[in-house]
Parts: C-alpha cells; structure tokens; sequence
C-alpha cells in the first residue's frame, strides 16, 4: 500500500505567468544597464542633487534639467529599503489593502473628463455628483476594494477639481482611495482634508487613508511636478503609486520585453529616490501599459496586449518583491456593450491570474476618456466569478468524497445527501445579475439582457438612501479647504456648456 | 504617366526609403523635371498613402515611412526646384501648451502634416503663450496648431489664442487645435478656427487652410 500521502494543499489557486524566472531577471537586469548607460532626464534640480549625492551620475544639465545615470549598487540598496507590503485603510479603518504578493484587490479609474449619465444616457462632461454617485456605486460593490474619481469634475474652477473630486469620493465611500493631485498645492490640501477626516496627522501615519497617483513620462523622463509629488508624499508618509504609461510602438518599444524594460527602468529611478530621500518609504510600482493603435493612434485599455504586458510587469514586481498597480476592468468600447464587458473579462481575469495586487481603471470606457456606472457594476460581478476560479479545486481526501460516492452508489443522488447541503453554496458560484433562467421564466420576466439588468442595479444603489458617511460639521471643515482653493484660483471658472 | 514615376509613386507607397534617391535621379536623367517628379511621382504616392490610411488599409508607422521615403527624394530635388516651386504646402508651428506635458499625439500631427509636405516647427510641450508669440513672429506659420490633453490645461488654448490676438497677429495664422478632451464646440467657443479629432484629420484641415486640400 502506498503511505506517501499529499497532506497539504499544493497550487490550489490557478495561476497565469507569460515569463519565465529567467526572462523576468533578463528585463530586470537589462533595466539596470538602461538606468545607468542611457539614464533618464529629470526635471527638477532638487531630485537631481539628491540622486547626485546618492551616488548618479549627472551629466547634459540644460536650464530646465539634467541625465541622470543610476549604478546598479544604487538600486540594490534601494531595494534593500523598499518595503515589500504597503498598507491603505479606510477611514473606517475596516476596508484595508495590504499590498503584497497574490493579494488582489480592484478599484476604479480616474479623471475621465466625459461619463455616461446612467439616467439620459447620454455621454456628457463629469461633474461633482457623478463622482460621487460612482464613490457611492464602489461603496455597494463587495468586490471594489479601493476607489478613485471616475470623472474629471468639471463644475468647479480649473485648479481645484483634485480637492472636490477627494471631497465627493469621501462623501460617498468609506474605502481607501487613491488620490490624483494638479499639483503640488492640491495634494497638500488634499492631505489637510484626510487629516480631518481621520482625526489628525498622528491617525493617518498609523494608516494611510490614501494613496497618490504619480506618473512618469515615458520615455525615461520625470517631470518637475512628478519629482516634486513624489518627495512630498515621500516626506509625508504617503504610499504613492508610481507608473509610467508607456504606449508600445509609441512611447516605448513595439516589442513587449522593451516595453517592460523601459518601464521598469522608469520605476526604479522612483524607487531609488524615494528611497534615497526616505528609506522604508512605501510604494507601489505599475502598470499602465499598453500599446497604440496603429490605425486609430489611440492608447488601446482593451487590447489584448495590454492584459500581456500587464501580467509581464507583475510577474517582475512579485519578483522584485514591490507592490504591483495593476490596469483592468477598462475597454476601448465607447458604450457599455458587448465590447466593453468581453474586454474587462479578459483583463480582470489576467489580472487576478498573475495576481496584480492594486487592480485598477474598473469603469473605463474609451481608452479613459469616459466612465460609466454600468461597467463597475458588471467588472463587480466578473471579478467575483474571476475570484470562483482563484478558489480552484482543492484535491483532498474531503474533497475527493470517496465515501460520498460511495454511500450513494451506482444510480442514486446527491441533491439529499449532507455533503452537497452543507457545501453547495461555497462551491456552485452564483451572481446576481447573471441569467440562468430557462426560457419561459426569461420570457414572461420581460427578457432582460444582461444590459438591462446592470442598468437596473445601478438605478437602484443611486435610489437607496444611505447614512451619511461625514457628519455635517467634518462636511463644512472640508468643504472649505476646497472653497479656500477656489478663492486662490479665482478667475479661472470653467464656463460648463463651452465644454459640452 | 512614365514608368519612372509609377516606380517613384510606388516606392514611396512601399516606403522604400533606400532607393528614393537612385529612383529620383533617373527620372532627372529621362529629362522629367524636378516640378514633374514631386507632383506627379511623390505626391501621387503620398495620396494614394493617404487614402489607404483612412480606409485602413495602411497604419501608422507605415505612412511615416512613406512620408521619410518622400523626403529622402526631396533632398535631391529640393536644390534643382525653383524658388516658388520648392515651397512647402505651408507652415505649420506645432506645440502642447502650458502646463501639459503629453506630447505623442502633437508629434504624431505633426509628422503627418510634413508627410503632406508641411514645414512644421514643433516648440515641444508645455508652451507658453509668449512663447507661441515669438515663434510665430520669427517663423511666421501659415497655422499654429496646439495640443492639450488636460482639462486644466485647455484653457491655456483660449489663452494663447487671446495672446496672439493682443499681439495683433491673430489674421496672419489659423489656428487649429486637439487633444482628447477637446471637442470643435469647445475649438468654435475660444475662437480657434478648426479643430481635428487625430493626426490624418489634423493633416487634411491644414491642407484645407492653406487651399491645398
Ligand atoms: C499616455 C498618457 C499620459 C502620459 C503622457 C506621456 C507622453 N509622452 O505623452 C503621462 C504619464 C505623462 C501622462 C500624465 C498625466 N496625465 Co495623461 N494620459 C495618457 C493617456 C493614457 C494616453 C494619451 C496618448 O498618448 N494618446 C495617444 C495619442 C496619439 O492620442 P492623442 O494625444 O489624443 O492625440 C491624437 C488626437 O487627440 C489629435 N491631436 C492631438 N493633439 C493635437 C493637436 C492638434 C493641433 C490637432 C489638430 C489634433 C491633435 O491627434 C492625435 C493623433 O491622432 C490619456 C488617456 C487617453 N485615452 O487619452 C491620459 C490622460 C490624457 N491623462 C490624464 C491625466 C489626468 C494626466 C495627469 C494629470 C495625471 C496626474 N494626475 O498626474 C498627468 C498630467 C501630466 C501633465 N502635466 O501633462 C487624463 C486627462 C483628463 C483631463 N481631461 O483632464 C487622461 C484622459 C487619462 C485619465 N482618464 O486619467 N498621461
């Protein structure tokens, strides 16, 4: 008889890799040479001394900014520093990302200026109550972890829309929320407003109630205000996300290995000045990572290569051991139709395979130009079917259920029997909004599409009345850290219809 | 049409940018002018390149091969044109405005437009209207033609188009503009005088501005 027994659960989650071990430590190791044989240009003299007396190397200073080249130990110091798990809280300090390894959560996109009015129909300018009414869909969404402003607001004056977009997303949601700045000034004001609402500078470096959106220019180039958020949040102890957006064939190389590594490359400058400027300074490395169109020249969030590169890139964080912002749950559909929801099922299943670990852009349409309720929905209800194949099937003597078969025998059913009674409903996944009904039940219940019923939920979470997330008095105190905004942007309101 | 310039329009077609000059030179040695060969042989082919983009037949990197195939026959011609001849279809002065550091698409504009044998000046990204001024006083372009991708950043359009305006140079250029977020009511409402939805449809509103469409 045989005794080797397997008595631990081996790969029980299904995984999806595109690279091998040695093919993530070639682009790794192709990005050092790039990081210090070609260098990159930053923009901002501060970061610029302070990788200088890091030890780069700083060569071609032109009036507005220098090359700056990276010697590999540099990296590896940083490296050393850089923590491997980042935390984001809630302001209830009960929705929480820890950000390592496989542990996946998804989330919205940003600054879309165009969304989809879930009431007209129509495709129109953003404004403040959309990106609240999406804060609140996110909110009723078991499976959106963290959020971000699925609209530009844009019934407010231009400099400010950062600080009301912070405002509506907290009036609408208690989960952690990754923040985009216009500058400099609006993430400071942004951080006043977290700091209210946690209840002080002390609470938010317990837990960060936000994360910052920066973003390279690829290729190899970092911007004054990227290098300048990137210090602030660095002294702050704000986790930030630092993700180029090279477009391959574009802005990076056509082939996808040259892609990650010039992406990487863009990341590690990050990591390495972060780390320079604070050590165990939190940080997430990503993942907006596409290619053009060729034909359209646009910046495609559906293809399917942008699903590859994405898997690439956290096969090489996961190695490299940072937390990974991963893109999925967007389309290139202009509407939510069959279009938009095969794309999210294909990037939202890649991603949750490779176990990207901050999934975001849930609710893009149109390349991130436009946003839409309908598309969180449905990406809500693919993610959950995704998470159904993560469980997989674990093989154990349990669940083998040799007894079970052999209790019922040839001929017999299971549908009685205890072990399908106290199991089914973990194991046999069900969605709210998918149909299995048979066709007479379809037919005499109006003959909903899977459109109609998203729709449907939608119009319901924007109808059911909530609690208010922020009392009256927090409501007013951050409500005027945005006006004070205002009153130093004065003059320059948009006039709203110019821009429909 | 002689067999050479089909050859001509077919290799720029092809993007044959190695045998441009070769091709070129021996339809100066059959006796065809310079005049003759740019209109009849590269044009045509630049056309045809044109139609084939729009109807999808070609992409992106392959119209800009084209247009390079083109200019590298050009160098040869370009000496031998005359004078009112060798002119571009216009100039064109090229630059993401202030605050906006998103530049593909503006370079992307950019090539296409030299693809339809525009002399473009590009100033970059993050332009300020000043700077739009003194380049359009040193370069004097047929059309200014600016790129914003950012809603903070497309007011900077309607600035820059008040700064030529105060400058008293507003009637000596059209201007065109684009970017994502923008869209022609937001081209009619600061006053711009055409707006273009990406690079090819940016490239034939040139050509319409100048009278060359
Ligand atoms: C790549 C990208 C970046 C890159 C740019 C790198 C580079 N080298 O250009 C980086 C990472 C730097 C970047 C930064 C930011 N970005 Co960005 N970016 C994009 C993205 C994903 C693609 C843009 C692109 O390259 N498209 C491909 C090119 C070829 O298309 P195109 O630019 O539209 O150009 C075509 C046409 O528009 C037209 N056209 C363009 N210019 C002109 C000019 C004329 C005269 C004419 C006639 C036509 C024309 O022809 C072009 C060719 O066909 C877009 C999303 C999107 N779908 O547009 C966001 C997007 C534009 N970015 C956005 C934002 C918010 C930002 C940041 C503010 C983020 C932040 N908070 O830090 C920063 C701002 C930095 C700055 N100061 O400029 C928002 C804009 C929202 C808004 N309306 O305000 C977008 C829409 C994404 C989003 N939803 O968040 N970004």
């Amino acid at each position: 008889m045989q005794v080797k027994k397997t008595n631990y659960t081996v790969n029980a989650t299904p995984t999806f890799e595109v690279l091998t071990e040695e093919e993530i430590e070639a682009i790794y190791f192709s990005a050092l040479r790039v990081l210090y044989e070609t260098g990159v240009r930053v923009y901002e003299e501060e970061g610029v001394e302070i990788a200088h007396s890091g030890g780069a190397i700083v060569e071609d200073t032109t009036d507005d900014s220098s090359l700056v080249k990276i010697p590999p130990w540099m990296v590896d110091k940083a490296l050393a520093t850089l923590p491997r798990k980042v935390v984001v809280v809630g302001p209830d300090r009960e929705h929480r990302m820890e950000l390592y390894k496989n542990q996946i959560y998804f989330g919205a996109g940003s600054d879309t200026p165009f969304t989809w009015d879930p009431y007209t129909g129509e495709r129109r300018r953003a404004t403040y109550e959309d990106v609240k009414n999406f804060a609140k869909i996110a909110q009723a969404m078991p499976n959106m972890d963290f959020h971000m402003s699925l609209g530009i607001v844009q019934d407010v004056n231009v400099g400010t829309y950062d600080r009301w977009q912070y405002l509506a997303m907290l009036e609408g949601t208690t989960k952690p929320i990754n923040i985009t700045a216009v500058d400099l000034d609006g993430l400071q004001d942004q951080l006043e407003m977290a700091y209210v609402r946690v209840g002080g500078k002390e609470e938010f470096e317990k837990g960060p109630i936000f994360s910052l959106y920066i973003e390279p220019v690829s290729p190899l180039s970092h911007s004054e205000e990227v290098i300048q958020k990137l210090l602030f949040a660095t002294d702050n102890g704000i986790p930030f996300v630092y993700t180029p957006c090279p477009l391959a064939g574009a802005t990076a190389p056509c082939t996808l290995a040259g892609t990650a590594v010039q992406a990487l490359t863009e990341s590690l400058f990050g990591i390495v000045l972060s780390q320079l400027r604070k050590p165990g300074a939190p940080m997430i490395i990503g993942g907006l990572m596409s290619n053009m169109d060729m034909r359209t020249t646009v910046y495609c969030y559906g293809s399917p290569e942008m699903a590859l590169l994405s898997a690439a890139y956290t096969q090489i964080t996961k190695w490299l051991g940072v937390p990974m912002y991963e893109t999925a749950g967007c389309s290139d559909a202009k509407m939510f139709d069959e279009q938009a929801v095969l794309e999210a099922t294909f990037n939202a299943t890649t991603a949750a395979l490779t176990g990207g670990n901050m999934i975001h852009d849930v609710g893009y349409l149109e390349q991130g130009l436009t946003s839409s309720m309908e598309m969180m929905v449905a990406t809500n209800e693919i993610v959950d079917r995704v998470k159904r194949i993560l469980r997989g099937i674990p093989v154990t003597d349990e669940t083998k259920a040799l007894d079970v078969i052999e209790d019922v025998g040839p001929g017999g059913h299971y549908l009685e029997h205890d072990h399908t009674y106290t199991r089914f409903k973990d194991l046999i996944w069900q969605g709210p909004l998918t149909d299995r009904q048979n066709w007479e039940n379809w037919d005499l219940a109006g003959r909903k599409t899977f459109r109609d019923r998203v729709h449907a939920r939608v119009l319901e979470i924007l109808e059911t009345e909530t609690e208010p997330l922020i009392d009256e008095d927090m409501y007013k105190e951050l409500r005027q850290i945005c006006e004070l905004a205002d009153e130093r942007h004065k003059g320059e309101e948009l006039d709203f219809d110019m821009f429909v | 049409m002689s067999d050479t310039l089909e050859r001509l329009a077919t290799a720029v077609v092809e993007g044959n940018v190695d045998s441009m000059e070769e091709l070129a030179q021996e339809a100066l040695d059959e006796g065809l002018s310079a005049q003759e060969i740019l209109n009849d042989g590269l044009m045509g082919g630049m056309n045809h390149v044109g139609k084939e983009f729009k109807a999808g037949n070609m992409f992106v990197p392959e119209v800009l091969r084209s247009a390079k195939a083109m200019k590298e026959a050009m160098k040869l011609l370009e000496p031998m044109l005359a004078a009112g001849e060798a002119q571009a279809t216009g100039k064109i002065l090229l630059g993401t405005v202030k605050g906006d550091l998103h530049d593909i698409g503006k370079n992307l504009v950019g090539m296409m437009c030299e693809g339809a044998g525009f002399d473009v000046r590009d100033l970059g990204t993050d332009v300020e209207p000043d700077q739009f001024l003194s380049a359009i006083k040193e370069f004097e372009p047929d059309i200014v033609g600016m790129s914003a991708l950012l809603t903070t950043t497309m007011r900077a359009m309607g600035d820059t188009i008040k700064a030529i305006e105060e400058a008293g140079l507003r009637d000596q250029v059209k201007v065109m503009i684009g970017g994502a977020p923008v869209t022609q009511r937001f081209a009619d409402d600061i006053g711009a005088d055409g707006y273009a939805a990406n690079a090819a449809s940016a490239s034939d509103l040139a050509k319409e501005f100048v009278g060359a469409a």
